[in-house]
């Protein structure tokens, strides 16, 4: 099971890259960062799981089964989750104000800085 | 060679760099030290029977502080925009109508939405979840209301004292915990907080409270950040 | 105390108070901001204060009251205390230059930049990596945020362009975090250190992962073009506040991350940082655009403290004075030039001539080239400075080439800016707009780099707080500048005399240093009489003259290489400055102060190794030096060449010399030149015969050559002071022969030619330049029969070229027997044709000066003209007196010498009781020969006299031109083009070769320097498929 969760996550980790590095449009490239976080996000709670345990709450159906999966990397992937929301959502507020610019999706007509 | 393929090479030599760590992952029979400590003592030390909200809350708290000032951040920096783009912004934009489905149903379910959100945050430290859930809740709340009518405006001051007051208790409690537990910054254990019996609501110190306003909070940013979004169109 | 916390708390606090406001109540909000990041400042800066009076010791703070690894914990110590100082500072006072701007954006904006702070803080306090990553996170954001503060789509598309690089490296950096928190149980970084993680292989990659995001967060070549397009497009303002804060907190990180790989990383930190720092500033000399200039700028330097940084093994105890210096220097200095480009607004550096329209500015601008580069009194200085001799002592010495390199290469284009700073046309009517929020903050980064260099002093073997009294001088001369040129000029006479009084003591007793004494301030003392010539103010020119004549009295007078290159440097700024005041300079100071600048880099490296061998920074550790002795000894020699300008290194001097001002060209040729003599005696005396036998034949050669291109160079001049700034390149190579053969005649002959050289070379200099003034022209075919306009100066002019054409019965007769018998006695006979054939070309052009300007028929426009004045013609006259003495009496002068000398050579001249010097070959005696010559001269003119009584004189008009009219009437002059049949002859020898050489160098450099750049395609997703290239290379190169 863990198997599979950590593969799927490092291969979104890894298509989202490719997205990043190849789709000229800028909205694409914004679609493949959240697959990359989502799949490092993935990755993050694999690390934390143990077999056979089960959500660290400890109320009376927790204590039934007496283990637990690692609540930190839980808890720092909430945090990932939440900074992975801002950064796409500034990102979407630049490429929207750069839309209004110059009517342009595409990455290449941004070239205005070089050398 | 595309352009594409060398794009595809260079991914997947990064793929190889990383490779060792997918290699050498072989799941978990036992937890680690830092794991088995918040199981253990957990419970004991925060009040909190969510142990993942005693992580964020009070163990990570400066974290989760970091967190909010992230989406605090994002909401100010959109903002920018609307300060830059008042003068050439063009005040009539195209409307789509709205299906009559869209808006009974927009009445009747976001109070729910609210409910749920405040729900959610509000029980962070029993059940899953927590401020930053209940507060995505309620901005989907929002994001409703906004597509059942477009010329649905937020009221920026509303908006802004919710996210002031919000973000400053949070701080306040912060520096409270610094002040009155010698130095403790973002603790959990501040007087006048009880730990109450654990698997109640009133329970865990600070942390219901801390959550309370965190669930707000981010509602108010998220919020903000949407109406940012939908003030700063102009299509033509 | 008030814990650090707090600066947590009050920054978030009160950037989620100002959402109160609104949109109303923005001076309420700017003020509170200002407050907060002063209550930061004060926050940090009581704990580093007291830090430095150790009443503290390193605190860890524990958040929510648990202990790490189970919850987050900073630390504040020493190293945390004065990063976050630093970084507030900065803040604090990026918040005063920004404020007017921050406050048109509104409340929000001021939160997102004390949250930037604040998050700058944080990262460099926590200790836990997670952490680590959210404030950095924070810190992207914000920065994000910042860059749009320039409202216009560059930004925008700088500001997308740095958050998807940030976004891809922050991601591989979660990967990294979560891995080693899979291997080492923990997130905490000390914990994970002593997990040693880095020993599996899939520990090793999580280490790498980490180590490699933070080093992409400092932006290292050729990954950082998004970091670039940030610099470029931000607010000047903002640009500050990254190069100087950000980059201050990202350094700090990777350097307390580092020791999770163990030593293993420490190497590939260095390479990196090299890569960076050359690769930088090679890409920036083409860079026109002034912020990303800076921008290259700032990269380079940051990735010269990420070289230090992983130089920490082997720097040892002093790797955290070489760190801090260097960080120090570029954090004020990038700070104060990026908040000027705020006030210019000018995109090109070729515009920014307006600095000019404000003193103050321009110095300050000046200030912070200088720090950059590394002169003293800068804290860059010392830090290098000891740097290169750690690296070279510890066999680096590859490393310590490549920063000289790096360096060198920075070099080019600030002295390019600060070229056309200085001299550019000034093309526009505007003034400068500066508001006093703008202007203080840059006076005090200003004010603090020349503080910080004080306070170096003691960290430094060698250095003295001593250096630093003449340039306490300066400062007050500066201050003063507003006052008429004649009372600061009777002021730096007087400072001088005081000066040359109190070190006196220092030279005494030891012979040589005394002749350079003489030369160097009494020479400097009658230079400036001939300044009570200028009228107005002369803005500018006495706090740098002052300058180079401290620097020339600190070599003189250190007993360290320390000092003494530390006096090199000052020398070299001062007379950089002064040579660049001439009309037409720009291009020749420019090339004069890369020749100085390389120079001064070899000379380090000799001094390197010198230490190296001795283990001291005494000077005697030049003596004997034990490793790379002869590549030691070359570097110096070399170095010490490019002020001599020898043959090669030759190419500035001409035009330096001849543009320069008519009262610093006598500076510049009869005194200045001498520096370089004397590191050259000084290197041969304690380099010593046997060792430098190659070296010295091949320097002898270059001498003769030298001197021969030299002087026939000068013959062909029509610029009356490019021949006579020619003829300093010969003069100069008739010393180097002289010195190399090292014997006792020939180090005879070359004191006597230093001592001519200083005094006929400053009379002519200074004659010639006043005749200039006084014509207008300093073409010689525009002059002509002034004689009985300027009959002192002809008997001045005269006497110089007696003097130099070495006739007897002037002292340049003696330089040239003694010249002839030591050639003669150590055999160096093709070489001393050579150099006897120069010395008749010398002939020529004395000859060609003196009748061009004074016989033949005074021109037109001369008819009114009058002798020179007093000023000019006293100091003159002063050295005519020296002359004078020195050839009646040259015993007095060359017979201690002789004693000296013979501490080192075989004495082969005998000195009997009444002045006759006495060689195997031959003798003379000096007072003779003047009392002979002059009476045969006096009885010659008293019957020329008689018998010439009844001569007709010649009308101005009375020649004929065959009823044609010339085409071009200079070419009647018989001045033009005098030597034209010796120029078909020989004239292929002083063709331009050594000129297009450098050229070709510099060219080829600038069209690398293209080349790479274009790397930079401006395309941001290019910009993440370097990041991850970069990453994928330096997993072969450290793991693969």
């Amino acid at each position: 099971m863990e198997y599979i969760i950590i593969t799927i996550g490092f291969a979104l980790t890894i298509f989202g890259l490719y997205g990043i590095l190849s789709q000229k449009n800028m909205i694409k490239i914004i679609i493949g960062f959240s697959l990359f976080t989502t799949g490092i996000n993935i990755v993050m709670v694999a690390i934390g799981f143990i077999r056979g345990g089960t959500a660290p709450i400890l109320d009376e159906a927790g204590k039934e089964i007496g283990k637990y999966v690692d609540p930190l990397p839980q808890a720092l992937v909430l945090t990932s989750i939440v900074i992975g929301l801002g950064v796409t959502a500034l990102m979407l507020a630049y490429v929207m104000k750069l839309y209004q610019d110059k009517k342009s999706l595409n990455i290449n007509d941004y070239k205005d800085l070089k050398w | 060679m595309g352009k594409k393929t060398m794009i595809a090479l260079i991914t997947l030599a990064l793929a190889f760099v990383i490779y060792p760590l997918y290699q050498s992952y072989n799941g978990s029979e036992t937890l680690k030290d830092v794991g088995q400590y918040y199981i253990d003592n957990g419970v004991e030390e925060t009040g909190a029977q969510n142990l993942v909200t005693s992580v964020v809350v009070t163990y990570r708290g400066l974290d989760t502080l970091g967190e909010v000032t992230i989406l605090f951040l994002a909401a100010s920096v959109i903002s920018f925009f609307l300060s830059f783009s008042k003068n050439d912004r063009i005040k009539s934009r195209s409307i789509r109508s709205v299906t009559e489905i869209l808006t009974t149903s927009t009445q009747v379910l976001v109070p729910m939405i609210f409910m749920f959100g405040v729900y959610i945050f509000v029980n962070g430290h029993l059940t899953p979840g927590g401020g930053f859930q209940g507060g995505a809740v309620i901005a989907s709340g929002i994001i409703l209301m906004f597509l059942s009518n477009p010329r649905f405006k937020l009221s920026h001051k509303v908006i802004q004292f919710v996210e002031s007051t919000s973000g400053i208790v949070f701080v306040l409690i912060g520096a409270a915990g610094a002040l009155m537990m010698d130095g403790d910054f973002l603790s959990n254990k501040i007087p006048g907080f009880g730990f109450g019996e654990v698997g109640s609501i009133i329970s865990a110190g600070a942390i219901p409270v801390i959550y309370t306003f965190l669930g707000l909070k981010v509602g108010a940013e998220l919020s903000n950040v949407l109406g940012v979004f939908v003030e700063s169109q102009s299509e033509k | 105390m008030v814990g650090p916390i707090y600066i947590i708390a009050i920054a978030l606090g009160l950037a989620f108070f100002l959402g109160f406001f609104g949109k109303s109540l923005k001076d309420v909000s700017a003020f509170l901001m200002l407050a907060g990041l002063a209550f930061m400042t004060f926050i940090s800066g009581q704990w580093l204060l007291a830090f430095f009076n150790g009443s503290v010791t390193t605190q860890e703070i524990f958040t929510a009251g648990f202990r790490p690894p189970y919850s987050i914990n900073l630390r504040m110590g020493y190293e945390e205390a004065v990063m976050t100082t630093m970084i507030n500072v900065i803040g604090f006072l990026g918040g005063v230059y920004m404020f007017k701007r921050l406050k048109e954006v509104g409340n929000s904006a001021m939160s997102v930049f004390i949250v930037l702070i604040m998050s700058l803080n944080v990262i460099v306090m926590t200790r836990d990596l997670f952490n680590l990553f959210v404030f950095v996170e924070i810190g992207s954001i914000a920065t994000a945020g910042m860059i749009i503060l320039e409202k216009n789509s560059k930004s925008l598309q700088a500001g997308l362009k740095y958050l998807m690089a940030t976004g891809v490296i922050s991601g591989l950096l979660l990967i990294g975090i979560i891995f080693a928190y899979y291997f080492a149980g923990s997130l905490n970084i000390d914990g994970i250190i002593t997990a040693h993680v880095g020993v599996t292989k899939a520990g090793a990659v999580a280490v790498f992962l980490i180590i490699a995001v933070l080093v992409l967060e400092l932006k290292p070549f050729p990954a950082n073009g998004w970091g670039l397009d940030v610099y470029q497009s931000a607010k000047p303002g903002f640009g500050a506040i990254v190069s100087a804060a950000t980059a201050t907190a990202g350094l700090y990180v990777l350097y307390k991350v580092l020791p999770m790989g163990g030593e293993t990383w420490y190497p590939y930190i260095v390479l990196i940082g090299l890569i960076t720092f050359v690769g930088s500033n090679l890409v920036g000399t083409r860079q026109k655009d002034a912020n990303r200039l800076l921008g290259y700028s700032s990269i380079g330097q940051i990735g010269l403290v990420m070289t230090v940084i992983g130089l920490q093994p082997i720097l040892g105890s002093k790797f955290s004075f070489i760190a801090f210096a260097l960080l120090l220097n570029h954090y004020l200095a990038k700070a104060g030039l990026f908040w000027l480009s705020g006030i210019i607004k000018k995109e090109k550096i070729s515009d920014w001539y307006v600095l000019r329209k404000n003193k103050a500015l321009l110095i300050l601008f000046v200030i912070f080239i200088f720090a950059l580069i590394g002169f003293p009194p800068f804290p860059s200085f010392f830090g290098k400075y000891e740097l290169i001799m750690s690296l070279v002592s510890t066999e680096n010495i590859w490393i310590a080439v490549l920063i000289l390199l790096g360096s060198f290469a920075e070099g080019i284009y600030m002295f390019k800016w600060l070229g056309d700073v200085l001299k550019d046309e000034d093309q526009t009517e505007e003034s400068l707009n500066i508001s006093w929020n703008k202007f203080i903050p840059i006076v005090i980064v200003g004010v603090s780099l020349l503080a910080a260099g004080f306070y170096s002093t003691p960290y430094v073997e060698g250095a003295h707080y001593f250096y630093f009294i003449p340039l306490g001088f300066i400062v007050f001369m500066g201050l003063i500048d507003f006052l008429p040129a004649y009372v600061k000029n009777t002021l730096s006479i007087a400072g001088m005399t005081y000066y040359s009084y109190i070190i006196y003591p220092l030279v005494e007793g030891d012979l040589m240093r005394t002749i350079f004494f003489v030369i160097f301030m009494i020479g400097g003392i009658l230079t400036l009489i001939v300044g009570y010539n200028k009228k107005g103010k002369r803005e500018g020119f006495y706090p740098v003259a002052l300058m180079m004549y401290a620097g020339l009295a600190t070599i003189l007078t250190s007993d360290s290489m320390f000092g003494f290159f530390f006096g090199w440097e000052l020398m070299t700024a001062g007379s950089y400055f002064l040579i660049i005041r001439g009309k037409r300079s720009k291009p020749h100071a420019y090339s004069y102060m890369l020749f100085s600048v390389a120079g001064a880099y070899l000379i380090l490296l000799g001094f390197a190794f010198a230490y190296t061998s001795a283990g001291t920074q005494d000077l005697i550790a030049l003596k004997d030096i034990a490793v790379y002795t002869t590549l030691a000894y070359t570097l110096l020699a070399v170095g010490f060449m490019t002020k001599t300008a020898s043959l090669g290194l030759h190419i500035w001097l001409p035009g330096a010399h001849g543009e320069a001002e008519s009262d610093v060209s006598p500076m510049v040729s009869a005194i200045l030149l001498k520096a370089g003599v004397f590191g050259l005696m000084l290197l041969f005396l304690y380099m010593g015969q046997q060792t430098g036998e190659t070296l010295l034949f091949v320097l002898g050669w270059v001498g003769a050559f030298t001197a021969l291109v030299g002087n026939l160079a000068a013959v062909f001049q029509e610029d009356a002071k490019r021949l006579l700034a020619y003829s300093s390149i010969g003069q100069l190579g008739y010393i180097l022969f002289a010195i190399a053969m090292m014997t006792q005649l020939g180090w005879l002959a070359g004191f006597t030619y230093v001592i001519n050289h200083f005094l006929f070379k400053a009379i002519l200099f200074i004659v010639v330049g006043g005749i200039v003034v006084r014509t207008g022209t300093h073409n010689l075919y525009q002059m002509g029969g002034l004689l009985k306009k300027m009959p002192f100066s002809f008997v001045a002019v005269l006497i110089g070229i007696i003097t130099l054409a070495g006739i007897p019965p002037l002292s340049g007769f003696a330089g040239k027997w003694l010249f002839y018998n030591a050639v003669v006695l150590k055999g160096w006979y093709i070489q001393g044709v050579i150099v006897f054939f120069a010395g008749s070309i010398a002939f020529m052009y004395a000859f060609k000066l003196i009748h061009s300007i004074f016989l033949g028929q005074l021109k037109d426009n001369h008819r009114n003209i009058k002798e020179l004045s007093p000023a000019i013609l006293i100091p003159a006259y002063i050295l005519i007196g020296g002359i004078i003495y020195f050839s009646a009496y040259p015993q007095n002068v060359l017979e201690p010498i002789g004693n000296m000398l013979s501490a080192y050579f075989p004495a082969t001249v005998d000195w009997s009781g009444d002045g006759l010097a006495t060689t195997v070959l031959s003798y003379w005696n000096g007072n003779a020969v003047l009392i002979i010559i002059v009476t045969t001269f006096i009885l010659v003119l008293a019957y020329l006299k008689l018998i010439t009584g009844k001569t007709t004189k010649l009308e101005q008009f009375n020649i004929a031109y065959s009823a044609e009219r010339p085409f071009r009437p200079e070419t009647t002059h018989v001045s033009y083009n005098m030597f034209a049949g010796l120029n078909k002859a020989i004239g292929f020898l002083i063709a331009p070769g050594i000129t297009r050489f450098w050229k070709n160098i510099s060219d080829m450099v600038l069209d690398l320097a293209g080349f790479i750049r274009r790397l930079y395609s401006g395309n941001g997703q290019v910009y993440a498929v370097h990041i991850i290239i970069y990453i994928v290379i330096f997993y072969f190169i450290s793991l693969g």
